[in-house]
């Protein structure tokens, strides 16, 4: 009983934002807007595993992400493949891919590390561009649209797409949740406050990160199928782009709040209900400044306040309520 | 023959990488930050370089100088109003300030200028000399013997000045640079904007065989970071040399692959080095 | 004769062209306090940091109860029973003084046992008062206590404490010696580095003196003090051993 009071708030949040498609118009562009914002947030927790749970900047997820698009489309375009199951062959290929890139970078700190994952992804972006027999290379991949079919992860409503991503959300924050939590959670911070006093302490944070990276990687490339799926189509230079999906997503965790469980929601259904108003209004005349506006709120951001939102006013609830609970 | 013809357009070429990643290689061994924005001071220096040869007729050659003034006045400003404030703030702050300032610069550009390509006209565009049955690119050749020019200028400027041997200074040991009377914000503040001035002087020379785009930046990243790894981040011999060699490996690999594969080599490289010696091949152990 | 526990043989480290370590060998038996001195930049905590894994070797190697440890990772030699405490501390600083030692624990343990056992330490080393309170908050001393609970709490059989006594008062110096005096008796190992030589020279049964990453004189506190090389080392040549050679340590730390 008492387990349910206390994530009574969380729930009836989740119970909430379930119901939102009952209210706005299933077909309209407004809940296109919240479904593309909470698969934002959702993308964003899983860089903040390993972005802000590990410390491990990587400036490099959409090749994560692209993976994930990539491998579920080209299993249902070549072999007829559902992409449910393209979904979960796209987060093994990720992890794979995560596990082998990190064994040479994690002994990177900070700033070369990013450079490595950001190199990574480009890596992702040249492939992709060039093979063309599997990828379809610079044309991108469309995926045919068959009429509603949930077994292959097709609907025509927006609401059903809805509901997949608010499910892959909640699933994704939990495995945040839980991460941070527990032996797992003392080692992460650990490792994060001071990495040498983390491993004569006994802490194999080598071990630990690799983890974190691989879990991300494999959530990232879930997302990605997702995206594949409610778009329709993608092509190389925007599934791999660095601002557009790299960049985005850690900038959405940091904004949010990194390395807090609540802050990539926050930070997404900040930014990208921004972004959308403001293309809207100004996507005709200008298309850069609202990625103008987006670097100039990172950078006041960062000025201002490198803890994100979440740490004015909700964080410090936050923060109470979790040294209580030790 | 084509072997000797590869060497010498990839020194050429490698150059001007040279001096485009210097300006990435001071600012990381002054300042100890990883300016991930550099490439879109490239992009900045270029557009200065098109306006003066559109409006005032100048060969882009000559602007470049011109690129290098604004670039360092805006470097400084930058250093001034924003990066200064990270100096001692965690790697994740530095890192995305300068993201930020990625985003920033690229979109101004894509606001300001459209998204349309730009590029000059100057008479020696397509003139190569002729030796010995090899082709050497007259504006390969022009850029080359300017960036040979800034090189020197640079050199005597660290060796000589007293703000450069102050750069010098902090880049070795802040500590004891301060102590010893050195003002290292203004230091700092120096030292940034000639790096992107550099920079952007080498985008005013490539400006005859590249056009210029806001996203001309993207193109330049990981070229540049991977001239800087490849010599050792923060040494400026090194970022010449890393230069050179990446000149060359580009127009070797151009032999073997097709264009869009080239980058690819690139980045193999890049990764490679990052991974298994990050204080840069070219460096002593 | 102890049973030597703890082995190095000849480990160097070079830091660019300079010998950080030369050539450093020595043993240390099961329940001995063996004292690391000698001028700042000596070797003295590069020598630490080289037995618990986190300076790798250019040469030489460590034997831990008859295994090899040297080229393991830190977190390995800390399983198999060395750690050390660093010099200006490196705690984890958003964290409470208890969780601190928690951390430490988690290689045997589920949390709900080991926050007892963490409990313990910090009772033993007097920190049973703040055990809540987080550690950016504290003083330095207390901090380093802090370190030393923390490194205790990984359960080792050979601790290296880095100047953990630095910044303390005489009564409360007296009080960690004591504790020192006990974990020996309990049969651990402890290497010290430590500029009071009050507290060397009454604890330790055995001195290694290091000088410009060599290994100048070894043997007990006696004997040590009138070794001609290690006086020159401090006061240079020519200098006789008196007060002197305490005090100039005391100027050290």
């Amino acid at each position: 009983m008492r387990i349910v009071y206390r994530y009574l708030p969380t729930l009836s949040l989740i119970a909430m934002a379930a119901c939102l498609p009952l209210v706005l118009n299933p077909r309209g562009n407004a809940l296109r807007v919240a479904a593309t914002a909470l698969l934002f947030a959702a993308v964003a927790q899983a860089w903040n595993i390993v972005g802000g749970l590990a410390s491990q900047i990587s400036l490099g997820h959409a090749a994560f992400f692209g993976i994930g698009a990539y491998t579920s489309t080209i299993l249902y375009l070549q072999y007829s493949l559902s992409p449910w199951v393209g979904m979960v062959a796209g987060a093994l290929l990720a992890i794979l891919a995560a596990g082998l890139l990190s064994v040479p970078t994690f002994s990177l700190k900070g700033h070369y590390f990013a450079l490595a994952t950001l190199a990574f992804a480009e890596v992702m972006r040249v492939i992709a561009n060039s093979w063309v027999s599997l990828t379809g290379g610079p044309v991108g991949l469309t995926i045919p649209f068959g009429g509603s079919n949930p077994l292959l992860f097709q609907f025509r409503s927006t609401a059903a797409y809805y509901w997949v991503i608010l499910t892959v959300l909640v699933a994704i924050c939990s495995v945040f949740y839980f991460m941070s939590r527990g032996k797992m959670g003392y080692r992460l911070r650990a490792i994060r406050e001071n990495e040498d006093a983390a491993e004569v302490s006994g802490i194999d944070t080598f071990r630990v990160k690799l983890w974190s990276a691989m879990i991300s990687a494999g959530l990232t490339a879930c997302c990605g199928t997702v995206f594949a799926q409610f778009t329709f189509f993608f092509d190389p230079d925007s599934i791999f782009h660095m601002s557009g999906i790299s960049i985005r997503m850690a900038m959405i965790a940091i904004i949010g709040g990194i390395g807090t469980l609540s802050g990539p929601v926050i930070g997404a259904l900040f930014l990208i209900p921004l972004e959308e108003i403001s293309t809207a209004f100004l996507s005709s005349s200008a298309a850069g400044v609202a990625q103008l506006v987006f670097g100039l709120i990172l950078i006041v951001a960062i000025l201002i306040q490198p803890q994100g939102i979440v740490a004015t006013w909700p964080g410090l609830m936050q923060r109470i309520h979790f040294r209580r609970s030790h | 023959m084509s072997f000797i013809q590869s060497l010498i357009d990839g020194i050429l070429i490698g150059g001007v990488y040279g001096i485009i990643a210097t300006g990435l290689s001071l600012v990381f061994g002054v300042l100890g930050l990883v300016n991930f924005a550099h490439a879109e001071f490239l992009m900045v220096g270029m557009y200065v370089a098109w306006f003066a040869w559109h409006y005032l007729g100048l060969d882009p050659i000559l602007a470049a100088p011109l690129s290098f003034a604004v670039v360092f006045l805006l470097g400084y400003a930058v250093q001034r109003h924003l990066l200064d404030r990270v100096m001692k703030a965690s790697p994740t702050a530095q890192i995305f300030l300068t993201v930020g300032l990625l985003i920033v610069l690229e979109n101004a550009a894509l606001v300001i200028f459209g998204s349309g390509f730009r590029s000059v006209n100057v008479p020696y565009q397509v003139e190569s000399f002729r030796l010995a049955g090899l082709f050497v690119s007259a504006p390969y050749l022009y850029a080359f013997g300017a960036t040979l020019v800034v090189n020197l200028a640079l050199w005597l400027f660290l060796e000589r000045s007293w703000i450069g041997r102050g750069i010098r200074a902090v880049a070795q040991d802040p500590m004891a640079a301060i102590l010893s009377g050195v003002d290292s914000k203004r230091t700092y503040r120096i030292a940034f904007g000639l790096g992107v001035g550099l920079t952007a002087f080498g985008g005013g020379v490539i400006l005859p065989y590249i056009t210029v785009s806001p996203t001309v930046g993207g193109q330049f990243v990981v070229l540049m970071f991977t001239v800087v790894v490849l010599g050792g981040l923060g040494s400026i011999l090194g970022a010449l040399a890393g230069g050179l060699a990446v000149g060359i490996i580009q127009s070797f690999s151009a032999l073997f692959f097709p264009i869009s594969l080239q980058n690819l080599v690139l980045f193999i490289i890049f990764i490679g080095v990052l991974a298994f010696r990050p204080q840069g091949l070219l460096k002593g152990a | 004769m102890f049973a030597p526990l703890l082995v190095a043989e000849g480990l160097t480290v070079r830091f660019g062209g300079v010998h950080a370590l030369d050539n450093v060998s020595f043993m240390a038996g099961e329940g001995e306090i063996i004292g690391l001195i000698g001028p700042n930049g000596a070797g003295k905590t590069t020598l630490f940091s080289s037995l618990v894994g986190l300076q790798s070797l250019r040469a030489g190697r460590v034997v831990l109860s008859g295994r090899t440890v040297s080229g393991m990772r830190p977190h390995r030699i800390a399983s198999f029973g060395m750690t050390k405490t660093f010099q200006n501390t490196a705690l984890f600083p958003d964290m409470t003084v208890l969780e601190n030692v928690l951390t430490a624990m988690l290689l045997r343990r589920d949390l709900r046992s080991a926050k007892n056992e963490a409990l313990g330490i910090l009772d033993r080393l007097g920190l049973s008062r703040i055990a809540t309170r987080d550690v950016a908050d504290l003083t330095f001393p207390q901090k380093a206590l802090v370190e030393m609970a923390r490194a205790l709490a990984t359960q080792p059989k050979v601790l290296l404490l880095d100047e953990v006594m630095a910044a303390l008062t005489p009564s409360e110096m007296d009080e960690v010696m004591q504790i020192i005096r006990e974990l020996r008796d309990e049969g651990l190992t402890l290497l010290i580095v430590e500029h009071h030589m009050r507290a060397i020279m009454s604890l330790c049964d055995r001195i290694l003196v290091l000088n410009f990453g060599q290994l100048i004189a070894e043997g007990p506190p006696r004997k040590i003090t009138n070794d001609q090389a290690v006086i020159e080392a401090y006061l240079g040549h020519g200098a006789t051993y008196g007060e002197g050679l305490a005090d100039r340590a005391c100027h050290a730390a």
